[in-house]
C-alpha cells in the first residue's frame, strides 16, 4: 500500500529517467525547503500555544469547562471548509482583515500577492485548526500527572515558574514528544489550506510537497513522476523522524526520565 | 501579575478561536451589498440580516443542497470508524500481547509500519487506490471511499489502542485463558469490556480525521457520492457569493462542534487517563 | 472438572530468553494429593516455572506431563491449571460472584450448578456477604479471597500458588496461612504447589518443600528435614530468616578454630570430620549474647533492626558479621561494643565449597 513502483504502473518501463528529473527539479526542492519551515514553524507554534491553553484550562478557574469546549471547537472543523473561510477574510477587497485593519486606518494588505502575507495567511489557518490538537492531548496528559509531586512542590513553597520548569514540563516530556512527532507528521502533509486558500501562490511561493504532487501527479497526469517524488518524500520523512526521535530520546535521557 | 498574563491569554486566544467562527457565521447572513462594498461586521448596525445564504445551500433557493452530502459524510463516517475501530482492536491486542517477528523485525516495527502509512501525501496515495478502486468497480461510491477512507484511519486507532491495552495487565487476560479461553474470547469477555475509554478516545480521533477528509473523497468520487467536504470545495472553485459560502461552512461545521462537548465531557471524566501515554 | 489422581511430571525443563538462562534442567516428578512448596529468592525461578507448568512460558528444552499426557503440547486453555498470582488478579468488570462462576461456566458446568458451587466456595473463604460487589471495592485481602477462590472452585488437577500472601500485611497474611491450611485439605487429590519466600510459610503449609537457586531445584524433602539438613551454604541461607551466621574455620588437633579468635573442643557430632578447613554455620537465635569463654569474642554492633517481637543484631567481629537474634525489643546503638558467644552442639559444618558435612541434632 505505501509503495507504488514505477515499473508496475502499467507504464513502460522508464529506468532512472524519473529520478533524474526529480534531482534537477528545483520546484521539487525548494517546496520540501519550504515545508521545513511550515511543519516546524507552525508545530512550535501549536506546541506552545497548546501547552499554554492546556496548562490554563486545566485547573482552578470556575468557567474552564466553557473555555476547554471552546478551545477544542477549531480541531472539530473541516479544515478544507475553514481554509474557505480565511479565504473570504484575508481577501484584499471585502476581506475582514484589511477591513478591520482599514478601521484604523493602516493600509490593506496584500494577503494574496505578496510572499509574506500569503505564507502569514497559511500559518494563521495552520495554528487555528491545529493548536487545539496539541491542547487536548497535553490536557489529557496534565490531567493524568500523579498529584504528588505537586503537592511537595507547593508544601517546599516553589512558586508557579519553577514548578512548572522543574515538575511538570518534564513530567510531560514523552507525551509532549509524541504530540510533536504525530503533529509533523501530519503537518508535512498540508495540503487542505493551500489548496483552498492561496492555490501556492503568489506564484509558487507556497507551494509544498503535498501540493507539488497534486499538481504533477494528478492535475498534469504525470503519474510515475509523481510516484517517484512520493518515494523520496518518504525516505526524507522517514530518516528526519528517526533522527528527531533520537534526538529527543537523548534529550529527555539526562533528566532521569 | 502571573495573573494577567493568564487572563490576558485566554481572552487573545478565545478571540482569535471565535475570529474565523464568528465572520462565517455574521456573513452567512449579509444581504449582497454588504459583502460586496467592503467588510462589514455587525448585523443590524450595519446591514440587515437575511437568509438568502442559507436558502442557498438548503435547496430551497435551487442553487444547491447539503444535505445530501452532510448524510454521505455522516454514513461514510460511520462506517469507516466502524470497520477500523473492529479490525484496529484486534490488531492492537495482537500487538500488544503476541511477538511477532520475522528475523529481526518485531513488534514495534510493525507499529511503525503502520504509522508510515500516514506519512505518506495523499497525492501519491491517491493513483494506486483510483486504479484499485476502478478494478473493483468501487469508484464513485460509499464502500469504495469507506475502504480507502478506512486504511487512512486504522493506523491512528492501532497506535492509539496498543498504547492502551500496554497498560491493561496482561494477567487479566492471562487468567482468562488459564480458565479456559482461547485467546480471541479472553480478548472479548475480558479485555473488552475494559476498552470503553481506549476505545472511546481512538473512535473520535477516527471520526474527526474521516469527516473531515478531503482529498480522497475528492478524488475519488464524482457525482454519485459527495461528502461535505467536497460539496463545500466545490462551491468555492465556481463562483459562489460569499454569503453561500460562509453558510455552507457554518452548515459543515455543526455536526462535529457537538462532538466536542463529548469529548470535553470526557476529558474531564478523567477518561483519556491511560489512553494518552 | 474432577480431581483425578495423576502426577506432574517435568523432565529436563529448560527456559532460556536471549540474555540468560531462567529455568536448568528441572526434572521433578510432583504426586497428587500433596502440597508443594517451593521457596527461594526472587529471582531465583518459582514464578517462572509455575509459569511455564502453566503454560504462559514455552520451555526451551524438556518435557512436562500430566499422567501419561504430554501437558506442554496443550495450549493453556485446555490444560485446567488454576493459578492464583501475587497482584490479586480478578476480573475487574465483573461481581465478585461472577468471578467465581466465570471458570465453571467455561467448563461447560451448567449455570445452576456453577452459581451453587461458587456460593459454596464463596462461604468456604468467607466471603458470601460480598457475592454482589465489584472487586475493586474489596480490600486486599477479600481480592486475594476471591482469587483463591476461583482458583479452587474447578478443582483442577494442577494449583500453582505464587506467593499470594506477598502483597498483604502481616496480620492478614497469618490469618490467611491458617485458611490455606483448612482450604487445602479439601483438595486432597490435586497437586497443590506454593511459591513463597518465607520459610515460616513453607514450614506451616508444606508437605515437601523444593528449594530453588538460580533456575534449579538445589534441595528438595520434608520441610522439616531440608531445614536441619540443608544440603548446601545455599539452601540455608534460603530456609532460614533471619540468615546464617557463616564464618571461616578450620579444624585442627581436636578443636574448632575460627580466625584463632574464637575456639572450642569439637563437638560431638563433628568428631568423625577430618582435619581442615570449613566453613562453619549457626543459626540466628543459636548465637548466644555474653558469654567470656573460649567461644565467645568481642566485637561492635553494626545494625540492629526490631522485627516483630524481636531484636536482630548484626555485630561485627574481627572474624566476619554474627547476626543474633534476640527474644524481646531491645535497645542497642550502633557501634555498642558487645560479646558473642557460639554454642558449640549447634554448629553446621559445611565443606569449602559450600555443601554440608555435618548438622547438628542428627
Amino acid at each position: 500500500m505505501a509503495n507504488w513502483n514505477v515499473s508496475q504502473s502499467g507504464l513502460d518501463w522508464a529506468g532512472g529517467v524519473n529520478w533524474a528529473r526529480m534531482f534537477h527539479d528545483a520546484n521539487f526542492w525548494s517546496s520540501l525547503f519550504r515545508l521545513f519551515y511550515f511543519s516546524f514553524i507552525t508545530t512550535s507554534l501549536q506546541y506552545v500555544l497548546g501547552f499554554a491553553a492546556a496548562m490554563y484550562a486545566w485547573k482552578g478557574f470556575a468557567s474552564r469547562r466553557f473555555f476547554r469546549v471552546l478551545w477544542l471547537v477549531p480541531l472539530m472543523t473541516t479544515p478544507s471548509v475553514m481554509a474557505i473561510v480565511w479565504r473570504s477574510i484575508f481577501r484584499e477587497d471585502i476581506g475582514a482583515a484589511n477591513g478591520f485593519l482599514r478601521l484604523f486606518g493602516v493600509d490593506a494588505v496584500a494577503w494574496s500577492t505578496q510572499i509574506f502575507p500569503a505564507t502569514v495567511t497559511i500559518t494563521i489557518a495552520e495554528v487555528w485548526q491545529w493548536t487545539p490538537f496539541m491542547f487536548l492531548i497535553l490536557l489529557a496528559g496534565l490531567l493524568s500527572l500523579p498529584k504528588e509531586q505537586f503537592l511537595s512542590a507547593e508544601i517546599d513553597g516553589a512558586t508557579p515558574w519553577r514548578t512548572f520548569w522543574s515538575i511538570t514540563f518534564p513530567l510531560m516530556a514523552p507525551i509532549s514528544i509524541g504530540a510533536i512527532i504525530i503533529r509533523l507528521i501530519e503537518a508535512s502533509k498540508i495540503f487542505d489550506s493551500i489548496f483552498n486558500l492561496t492555490s501556492a501562490g503568489p506564484g509558487n511561493s507556497t507551494e509544498t510537497p503535498a501540493y507539488y504532487l497534486y499538481t504533477r501527479g494528478l492535475r498534469e497526469f504525470q503519474i510515475s513522476y509523481g510516484a517517484t517524488m512520493g518515494l523520496m518524500y518518504l525516505i526524507l520523512a522517514i530518516l528526519t523522524l528517526t533522527i528527531l526521535g533520537q534526538i529527543f530520546a537523548r534529550v529527555s535521557k539526562p533528566r532521569g526520565l | 501579575m502571573a495573573r494577567i498574563f493568564k487572563y490576558a491569554f485566554i481572552f487573545l486566544w478565545s478571540t482569535f478561536v471565535l475570529i474565523p467562527l464568528s465572520w462565517a457565521l455574521v456573513t452567512s447572513f449579509k444581504p449582497p451589498a454588504a459583502v460586496n462594498n467592503g467588510a462589514t461586521f455587525i448585523p443590524w448596525l450595519q446591514f440587515q440580516p437575511t437568509l438568502d445564504g442559507w436558502k442557498d445551500i438548503t435547496g430551497v433557493s435551487g442553487y444547491a443542497n447539503l444535505f445530501p452530502p452532510l448524510l454521505n459524510s455522516a454514513t461514510v463516517t460511520f462506517f469507516a470508524t466502524l470497520v477500523s475501530l473492529t479490525f484496529g482492536c484486534m490488531a492492537a491486542y495482537g500487538l500488544s500481547r503476541f511477538s511477532y517477528g520475522w528475523k529481526h523485525y518485531k513488534n514495534p516495527d510493525i507499529i511503525f509500519f503502520f504509522i508510515s502509512q500516514r506519512i505518506m501525501p495523499p497525492a501519491v496515495l491517491a493513483v494506486p487506490f483510483f486504479i484499485l478502486l476502478k478494478t473493483l468497480h468501487l469508484l464513485d461510491t460509499k464502500v469504495g471511499l469507506v475502504l480507502v477512507l478506512t486504511s487512512g484511519l486504522m493506523p491512528i486507532v492501532v497506535w492509539l489502542l496498543v498504547d492502551f491495552f500496554n497498560q491493561l495487565p496482561k494477567e487479566i487476560d492471562e487468567m482468562a485463558m488459564l480458565e479456559g479461553c482461547n485467546p480471541f474470547e479472553a480478548f472479548v469477555r475480558t479485555i473488552l469490556p475494559l476498552s470503553k475509554p481506549g476505545l472511546t478516545v481512538a473512535g473520535m480521533f477516527a471520526i474527526i480525521f474521516g469527516w473531515n477528509d478531503l482529498f480522497f473523497a475528492l478524488v475519488l468520487t464524482f457525482t454519485n457520492v459527495q461528502t461535505l467536504p467536497v460539496a463545500v470545495v466545490a462551491l468555492n472553485g465556481t463562483v459562489t457569493p460569499f454569503w453561500t459560502l460562509c453558510a455552507s461552512a457554518i452548515f459543515s461545521i455543526l455536526p462535529l462542534v457537538g462532538l466536542a462537548f463529548v469529548v470535553e465531557r470526557f476529558l474531564s471524566k478523567g477518561g483519556f487517563a491511560g489512553a494518552v501515554r | 472438572m474432577k480431581g483425578s489422581t495423576m502426577n506432574l511430571k517435568l523432565a529436563n525443563v529448560s527456559v532460556e530468553d536471549e540474555k540468560e538462562v531462567i529455568l536448568k534442567d528441572i526434572s521433578f516428578d510432583f504426586q497428587p494429593g500433596k502440597i508443594y512448596i517451593l521457596i527461594g529468592r526472587t529471582t531465583s525461578g518459582k514464578t517462572s516455572l509455575m509459569r511455564t507448568i502453566a503454560g504462559l512460558i514455552e520451555p526451551t528444552d524438556g518435557e512436562i506431563f500430566l499422567g501419561q499426557e504430554r501437558l506442554d503440547e496443550v495450549p493453556i486453555w485446555k490444560r485446567g491449571i488454576a493459578m492464583v498470582y501475587q497482584q490479586f488478579i480478578n476480573y475487574p468488570h465483573r461481581t465478585v460472584l461472577n468471578n467465581v462462576e466465570f471458570p465453571l461456566l467455561r467448563a461447560g458446568v451448567s449455570k445452576a450448578d456453577a452459581k451453587a458451587q461458587a456460593l459454596a466456595m464463596l462461604e468456604k473463604v468467607g466471603l458470601t456477604e460480598f457475592k454482589d460487589r465489584k472487586p475493586s471495592q474489596l480490600s486486599g485481602g477479600q481480592q486475594q479471597r476471591v482469587a483463591i477462590a476461583r482458583a479452587l472452585v474447578r478443582n483442577t488437577r494442577v494449583i500453582l500458588l505464587d506467593e499470594p500472601l506477598m502483597n498483604l500485611d502481616y496480620k492478614l497474611r497469618e490469618q490467611l496461612r491458617e485458611e490455606f491450611r483448612v482450604l487445602f485439605k479439601s483438595t486432597a487429590d490435586n497437586v497443590t504447589i506454593y511459591a513463597t519466600t518465607e520459610p515460616s510459610e513453607a514450614l506451616f503449609l508444606g508437605d515437601e518443600l523444593l528449594v530453588m537457586h538460580e533456575g534449579r531445584i538445589i534441595q528438595h524433602g520434608k520441610p522439616a528435614h531440608v531445614f536441619e539438613n540443608p544440603a548446601t551454604i545455599d539452601v540455608a541461607q534460603i530456609v532460614n530468616d533471619p540468615p546464617m551466621t557463616v564464618l571461616d574455620a578450620e579444624i585442627k588437633d581436636g578443636k574448632v578454630n575460627i580466625g584463632n579468635l574464637i575456639t572450642f573442643p569439637t563437638p560431638s557430632h563433628l568428631k568423625s570430620q577430618k582435619d581442615g578447613k570449613y566453613k562453619i554455620g549457626t543459626r540466628a537465635s543459636e548465637v548466644i549474647l555474653g558469654g567470656s569463654e573460649s567461644n565467645s569474642e568481642e566485637g561492635v554492633v553494626s545494625l540492629s533492626e526490631v522485627s516483630g517481637s524481636e531484636t536482630l543484631l548484626y555485630v561485627k567481629l574481627n572474624v566476619g558479621e554474627v547476626v543474633l537474634q534476640l527474644e524481646g525489643i531491645h535497645d542497642y546503638y550502633i557501634g555498642q561494643p558487645v560479646t558473642i558467644s557460639l554454642a558449640p552442639s549447634r554448629i553446621f559444618l559445611f565443606n569449602m565449597d559450600g555443601t554440608l558435612c555435618a548438622a547438628p541434632g542428627n
